[in-house]
């Protein structure tokens, strides 16, 4: 099978600042990939690259064989690292906005998990707090069938008792055919989760190995050994 | 997809838009029944011409109030939900970039369209009261003699202008706020200037038409009666027409290929 | 409530560990079927790949086995679960004389100790 996400010599820059420099990486289906790095090391450039919202310098990036356009967006649900919502609008409307957008999207298990975390669909976006904003945003992002997940920063500003909600929601929504690519500095919460793991440093690709490959030869978590390569 | 686009622009717009034209829809009932209706033209003094004046120039304020509104408001609406954070769903829907682009020309137009209309019907309803016709069909003639054609004409073909010119409002609008995307660092001033640039250009190439083809207006135009007042006037319609409309088809084809292929969302 | 495992060593094997020891101690029934692969990665808060990955492994020494389509259940070779507890009891016992020696405690001392704690009933 083709890989959903594909890599080939991708470059982006700003001005003269490599964002991405000549990345090579490729994804398989069926797998939960961390993406760490620490900042600025090239982690929301590369989702953004995947997902359209930037246009590459050089190289390719393609989606399930292609490059970002109208078909692959209906195959990928990205969480970005801020809120999208326009403040006016209700939970509500922003679920009617969804399923009249993607296909894909399950209204119904969208209801049902915004009733577990005890979210009112009647509420305005502009009176939620920020992290119920988060949770919001990703029950709308985990409702969708899709092939590639793609959360950035999907548990940086929630509590813990969220997290591991988040963490199990991630955990029980993905089909076996679909790949998660999801980007964070806090390691130690999801490594447990993760199958894979790739490491980005100055926009150029350091590890990219399983969890248990890492842990089989180097003795040591994945969160430690992220520690030990980026030490300042 | 587009029509669905269309239907959330739209009802992004409706509350507010709707609000406002409906106050001024009830100030002109008003002003017609408790206001024009009690004029008396047969004896006109100096408070009646006085009064007129000031309502005329309020009217004319509130007027354009209304129309710089409705402009912000496809202005804030394209950019809000294109450009920022929004912008982070609007371009990860399964929809192109023109797409987008032609969802934002048709419900920007709808309601630049609707604004016009509402507003002229709002004048209609203030000058169509018996005293004003009575009064105006003593001097239609002579003016009809002075314009070359009636006045009904007249704002008939000012009310198409309008209409028509919206249609490049609405892309000059959504022109500048895309040149402006490609000043990552000074977005909205980039907008700003694209447009006043673009104003200007249009201005001097204006002036330089109307010198090529001879209707700059100057002393001779003052003195113009009937039908050569007409065909002056016709004539400049024409020429803002063509320009307009060339001006309009090159800023679409600029701001499509921006939409299609230089999009960097930061 | 996500399962306890250890930073260093790989997940894999520590799930092994972990399922086998529900088995041994009986949370488990020889012959009971297995929750799904899926319900025991959310149970423990899991990558899915591993835990299957685990499954195989305990597969592959016979403690459990897979129906093709109704799942997998723990195996009713009684004997053999036995003897994996007998083994097990006695890693445990291993490593407690390890660490009493290191206390300076000689095995006799620590037998004695030991009968010395049931019969003041010190372990109720």
């Amino acid at each position: 099978m083709r890989p959903i996400l594909e890599c080939q010599r991708l470059t982006k820059k700003y001005g003269s600042f490599f964002a991405l420099s000549n990345l090579n990486v490729s994804l398989d289906r069926g797998q939960i990939v961390g993406l760490l790095g620490p900042n600025g090391s090239g982690k929301t450039t590369l989702i953004k690259l995947a997902n359209g919202l930037l246009v590459p310098t050089d190289g390719h990036i393609m989606i399930n064989g292609l490059a970002p356009g109208t078909a692959t967006k209906k195959i990928v649900s990205y969480l970005p690292d801020r809120s999208f919502f326009s403040e006016h609008m209700k939970v509500k409307e922003i679920l009617s906005y969804y399923s009249d957008f993607y296909k894909n999207f399950s209204t119904e298990r969208a209801i049902k998990m915004l009733d577990t975390l005890e979210i009112d669909q009647n509420t305005r976006i502009n009176a939620l707090s920020k992290g119920t904003k988060e949770k919001v945003q990703l029950v709308l992002v985990m409702s969708r069938d899709a092939d590639l997940y793609i959360l950035d920063e999907p548990i940086g500003g929630v509590d813990p008792a969220a997290r591991d909600y988040i963490l199990q929601t991630i955990l029980t929504n993905y089909n076996e055919n679909a790949t998660v690519l999801l980007s964070t500095h806090l390691i130690s919460d999801i490594e447990n989760v993760l199958d894979r793991v790739i490491f980005l440093q100055n926009g150029q690709l350091v590890f990219n190995e399983t969890v248990d490959e890492i842990r089989t030869k180097y003795g040591k978590s994945v969160d430690t050994l992220f520690r030990e390569v980026f030490k300042c | 997809m587009l029509g669905k686009l269309i239907k959330y622009d739209l009802k992004s717009f409706a509350k507010i838009f709707i609000l406002l034209h409906a106050i001024y829809l009830l100030i002109c009932f008003i002003a017609r029944f408790f206001y024009m209706d009690r004029l008396n033209f047969e004896n006109v003094t100096e408070p009646l011409v006085l009064s007129l004046v000031l309502f005329f120039s309020l009217m004319t304020l509130l007027l354009s109030a209304l129309m710089i509104f409705t402009w912000m408001q496809v202005a804030f609406r394209f950019y809000r939900s294109l450009f920022s954070k929004e912008g982070y769903l609007s371009w990860t829907l399964p929809v192109s970039g023109p797409q987008h682009l032609w969802a934002k020309i048709i419900s920007g137009y709808i309601l630049m369209a609707s604004d016009i209309i509402i507003l002229a019907a709002g004048i209609l309803l203030l000058v169509t009261g018996d005293n004003v016709t009575t009064a105006y069909s003593m001097i239609a003639n002579d003016l009809t003699n002075e314009l070359g054609f009636s006045i009904g004409t007249f704002a008939l073909i000012l009310f198409i202008t309008c209409l028509v010119s919206a249609i490049s409002s609405v892309i000059m609008i959504y022109f500048s706020v895309v040149i402006g995307q490609l000043f990552p660092s000074h977005r909205v001033l980039g907008a700003i200037a694209a447009y006043f640039i673009t104003s200007t250009v249009i201005q001097i190439l204006s002036v330089i038409l109307m010198v090529v083809f001879r209707c700059f207006p100057g002393y001779e135009t003052y003195t113009l009666q009937g039908s050569a007042l007409t065909d002056y006037f016709l004539k400049l319609i024409a020429i803002s027409t063509v320009l307009m409309l060339i001006i309009t088809i090159a800023q679409y084809i600029a701001t499509h290929y921006i939409m299609k292929r230089k999009i960097n969302l930061l | 409530m996500p399962w306890n495992l250890d930073n260093d060593r790989p997940i894999y094997l520590q799930l092994m560990e972990r399922i086998q020891h529900d088995i041994i101690s009986g949370v488990y029934q020889p012959g009971d079927k297995l929750p799904s692969v899926r319900d025991l990665a959310v149970e423990a808060a899991v990558n899915p790949n591993t835990m299957q990955k685990a499954l195989s492994e305990l597969e592959r020494c016979g403690l459990v086995h897979s129906q093709r389509t109704s799942g997998r259940f723990i195996t009713d070779d009684t004997a053999m679960l036995k003897e994996m507890r007998t083994d097990l009891a006695q890693e445990h016992i291993r490593d407690f004389f390890k660490q009493m020696r290191k206390l300076g405690f000689s095995d006799e001392d620590t037998l004695e100790m030991i009968t010395d704690t049931i019969k003041k009933g010190g372990l109720q």
